[in-house]
């Protein structure tokens, strides 16, 4: 896993797929994000950005983030 | 059979809401936008009334992350119902499963239910259900909630399950190093609870949930010793606590996922396809707009204003046509009457006669009498006398002026001319010629009083409908009803209610397109557009909602913030929301921009004030960001899109229904009192006219009394007690004062109270007279109209409190009388300072008047900026929901 770049979700480009790495933040906001998809290991799909601001596919859902949220989430390509 | 009870739970957006209406037949409401179910809603089963079913909200887990979630696990695991249905949208049913995980924990029967399957067969997916059953330890059913298929062999499932009451203590869904922890704990909490919550106590104190760990009131030698459990699993897994249960949980359903679905290789599904385009960094800001455009242009400038005017011109006013046919002949009867100009010809012959010396006593009186009466022998006398006497001194009436339906005088090219002088002549431009009528003779005259007593009717027509208040008035008379009670019921409450309830139609246009595009999925689409334009003043892009559905009510505008999550955000935009105008201002726009540029047809004018609202709220937003109240970001944003799809239109309606039926019983409770109370100040007071005697009572039946007599009225003592709040705005008369207070209950009450108060009767906000009548109040004694006064007292009384409506609905939604306090009196003292300031301002650079008020509204217009620009100041962290240590809750 070390060896891999890693980077937050803002910045991963439309239709790229990433496996999160990390998620930052207060423990009720990484609680929150878990219970939505965004636990270590899991697959995200980007499906739209904007400035930061995006929509991924996660476990089968699609969420919207802005940027503030996306960027506590690191993943890996 | 004892009764039972079963609580559906679910996921937002599941289709839970669905099926609780099937099941009950109850007029819930079904939504798009998620999380949109927050009551606890509870009916019987339509097959079994011994069966009750409790809604829980939407919800994504039982951690204490949202007050929804935080209803839902107080209700399991305190109120313990018999079975728990747990409903599950298999189109995300990895997502949904970690809910049924929780579920399972909390030691109820739990029954699932698979729902939305037609749409994962479309997808080309399968699952195994007799697997799944078996993986998670319950029943499960395949069904359709929106098909209302297999939806009775779900509920005779819970019932069986929660007879036997046999629950299953949770499927084994961590890994064995957490397995064993959990079991430690489990002997820890076992003396502090129910056996069957022990594994949901267990998995919560691992979690150091901070409110499970209270309900438990452990001993700081037990909390001690979980804390030690708990630290040697974190060391081992290099993570905390709650991390470690979240993807745990989540391993082992990605285990039932690949043991029970088979997947079908995945295409860019339409939903996808679409967000693509309307959530595009370049293209969605503008299709938001051009759709919202759609709409507006719709609901108001073409379907709802022929709505809002059969309301009130017809069901309140003169009665309607119910037949088409009837009514397009009635408005060709009507135009080819108007273009006689009969009352023109008449008031002019009758003007003209008077200036030859004539005595016209009587006379219009008596013409206006035939009208309604032609076979009035007096009156028949009173006229042919008159016609003899005219054609005795062959009266001639020349250049005559014409008027249009609104009582407005016409030019050459039959453009209302928008300026009269204080006479009420008509002032013209350059160049512009007054429409006249060259000549009317006695012939004319006589014409145009026969055509007068056969002007055409709505009663002529077979499909005439009365009006409210005519059919109200006939009630009345027929009861014998005397004066006081006819004038208390037609002009305080059927006027007054009648007022407010000409808006639904709109209102119900508008809100049919706006449920549409909340249930069919685009305003998730649209939150999360504008959240990137609105996060920088510090609101949320989930606040947008609200201000939307304001433009059209405040009312149901306020009630939708209940779907940001957020707590402070929420009481912002419930605060703010109401300064977008709505229906009830555009009255009021108009007849300033009537005063401004002689007319509010212009495209630019109702944008322009919509942005004029959303600025108000923008400044606000960014004050009150720095206060210590709304301090902190914004919650991030996240918030799920749901696939787009055609709401049914059940659900629709219902969505409608729920919004229009706020307002409705708001104008039948609140408004019907306001309205009688201001009713009363207004024709309640001292006879202190000329030769009256002073005594107090019902003005209108006194001896003596003036024809407007709303100066003696208790609203004009009230009005002249609080004028000086308007001095520093500009306008200081009671009748600024009087108006402002009666557009509380409805705002264009503002309009009507001026017809009222300066006795231009019913003048409506198009009427020239109008105008100028409302110009009057600020023109000063050399004639001069005072821009500045006007625009304070108008931006005041679109910025405070709204009306009594949706002043009840910001009690109920803040719940607290301090928050509600504070949201009123912000809104008025914001409005104030702003009126304050455009009207130094405009005193200070157009009118070179200088003065303590001008120094007042520079330091308020200073320190506004200040509060805007001055940097976030620090402010202390929020309570936190999870404890980073045990031992910190045994202190």
């Amino acid at each position: 896993m070390a060896s891999e770049a890693q980077l937050p979700l803002a910045m991963v480009g439309p239709n790229e797929t990433a496996r999160v790495a990390r998620v930052r933040g207060d423990a009720d906001l990484r609680q929150h994000l878990a219970e939505l998809g965004f636990v270590e290991g899991s697959s995200v799909k980007v499906v739209s950005r904007a400035a930061g601001d995006v929509i991924v596919s996660v476990k089968g859902a699609r969420l919207a983030l802005n940027r503030s949220m996306a960027s506590r989430i690191t993943v890996v390509l | 059979m004892a009764e039972t009870v079963i609580g559906l739970a679910g996921n937002p957006n599941c289709g839970k809401t669905t099926l609780f209406n099937e099941l009950t037949g109850s007029n819930g409401y079904v939504g798009n936008w998620p999380g949109v179910t927050v009551e606890k809603k509870q009916a019987t089963w339509r097959a079994n009334r011994e069966v009750t079913f409790v809604d829980l909200p939407g919800i994504y887990s039982l951690s204490p992350y949202t007050p929804e979630e935080v209803v839902s696990r107080d209700y399991l695991v305190t109120e313990r119902p018999d079975a728990v249905i747990n409903l599950v949208d298999v189109t995300n049913l990895e997502r949904n499963l970690y809910l049924t995980t929780q579920l399972l924990e909390t030691g109820r029967p739990v029954v699932v239910g698979l729902n939305m399957c037609d749409l994962l067969k479309e997808r080309g997916d399968v699952i195994d259900t007799a697997a799944l059953s078996e993986r998670l330890g319950v029943p499960v059913v395949e069904v359709s909630a929106l098909r209302a298929t297999n939806l009775d062999e779900l509920v005779t499932k819970a019932v069986a399950a929660g007879q036997a009451g046999k629950a299953q203590a949770g499927a084994r869904c961590f890994s064995p190093e957490v397995e064993e922890a959990l079991g430690k704990i489990s002997q820890i909490v076992s003396d502090s609870c129910d056996a069957s919550l022990a594994r949901w106590y267990s998995v919560k104190v691992f979690e150091r949930d901070a409110d499970a760990i209270k309900e438990l009131s452990l001993s700081s030698a037990q909390l001690n010793q979980a804390e030690k459990v708990i630290k040697a699993v974190e060391r081992s897994r290099d993570d905390d606590a709650e991390s470690i249960i979240t993807s745990d949980r989540y391993d082992w359903i990605s285990g039932v996922m690949d043991a029970c679905v088979r997947k079908a290789p995945k295409k860019l599904s339409l939903s996808e396809k679409i967000d693509r385009v309307v959530t595009n960094r370049v293209l969605g800001l503008p299709i938001f707009v051009a759709v919202m455009f759609a709409v507006y242009f719709v609901a108001v400038s073409t379907v709802g204003t022929w709505g809002t005017v059969w309301a009130n011109d017809g069901v309140f006013g003169d009665g309607w046509l119910w037949n088409p046919s009837d009514q397009s002949a009635y408005e060709t009867a009507v135009e080819e009457y108007d273009a006689g100009y009969y009352s023109d010809k008449i008031d002019g012959f009758i003007a003209a006669a008077e200036a030859d010396g004539m005595s016209t006593d009587g006379v219009a009186d008596a013409v206006v009498a035939l009208a309604e009466d032609p076979s009035d022998a007096d009156a028949q006398a009173v006229v042919s006398a008159f016609v003899a006497e005219a054609t005795a001194a062959d009266v001639v009436a020349t250049d005559v002026p014409m008027h249009d339906g609104d009582g407005n005088f016409l030019d050459a090219n039959e453009e209302v001319v928008t300026r009269i002088d204080a006479e009420g002549e008509p002032v013209l431009a350059d160049g512009q010629e007054l429409a006249v009528i060259d000549a009317v003779t006695v012939s004319d005259f006589e014409e145009a009083v026969a055509a007068q007593e056969g002007a055409p009717s709505l009663e002529d027509y077979g499909s005439f409908v009365p009006s409210v208040p005519s059919v109200i008035e006939g009630w009345l008379a027929a009861a014998g009803a005397s004066e006081f009670v006819t004038a208390l019921v037609l002009d305080g409450i059927v006027a007054g209610v009648g007022a407010v309830l000409g808006f639904i139609p709109q209102m119900l246009v508008l809100f049919v397109m706006l449920c549409f595009l909340e249930d069919c999925g685009y305003m998730s689409r649209v939150a999360f557009v504008m959240d990137r334009v609105f996060r920088r003043f510090g609101l949320s892009g989930k606040s947008f909602i609200p201000m939307l559905i304001s433009s059209g009510c405040g009312v149901p505008g306020v009630m939708a913030t209940k779907t940001i999550e957020n707590e402070k955000d929420r009481r912002m935009t419930a605060m703010l929301t109401t300064m977008i105008p709505c229906g009830a201002k555009t009255p009021i726009i108009a007849l300033v921009m009537g005063v401004l540029i002689g007319g509010s047809d212009a495209w630019w004018v109702a944008p322009m004030f919509y942005f004029l609202g959303l600025a108000a709220i923008i400044v606000s937003a960014l004050m009150l960001k720095k206060t210590k109240m709304f301090a902190g970001e914004p919650a991030p944003f996240v918030m799920e899109l749901p696939n787009y799809h055609f709401p049914t239109l059940k659900s629709w309606w219902l969505h409608v229904w729920e919004r229009i039926s706020a307002y409705l019983k708001k104008a039948t409770t609140i408004i019907f009192a306001a309205s009688v109370v201001v009713w009363f100040l207004l024709e309640f007071g001292f006879a202190g006219w000329e030769g009256g005697n002073g005594a107090f009572g019902f003005l209108s039946l006194m001896e003596g009394v003036p024809e407007y007599y709303t100066d003696y009225s208790l609203l004009a003592i009230v009005g002249n007690a609080v004028a000086w709040i308007f001095a520093p705005l500009g306008a200081d008369t009671w009748q600024a004062a009087a108006a402002s207070i009666n557009a509380l209950i409805a705002k264009e009450n503002l309009v009507s109270t001026f017809g009222v108060i300066y006795g231009i009767g019913d003048a409506t906000e198009n009427s020239v007279t109008m105008w100028s009548g409302f110009a009057g109040m600020f023109t000063d004694a050399s004639g001069i109209l005072h821009v500045g006064a006007m625009c304070a007292f108008v931006a005041f009384n679109m910025l405070d409190a709204p009306c009594f409506a949706a002043i009840g609905t910001i009690r109920r939604q803040m719940d607290s009388p301090k928050w509600f306090w504070f949201a009123i009196g912000y809104q008025c003292v914001f409005a104030w300072v702003v009126g304050l300031i455009i009207n130094q301002l405009w005193e200070l650079f157009v009118l070179g008047n200088f003065g303590v008020w001008t120094v007042v509204a520079f330091v308020a217009l200073a320190a506004m900026i200040f509060q805007i620009a001055r940097p976030m100041p620090k402010q202390g962290d929020s309570e936190e929901k999870i404890l980073s240590d045990l031992s910190e809750s045994a202190a």
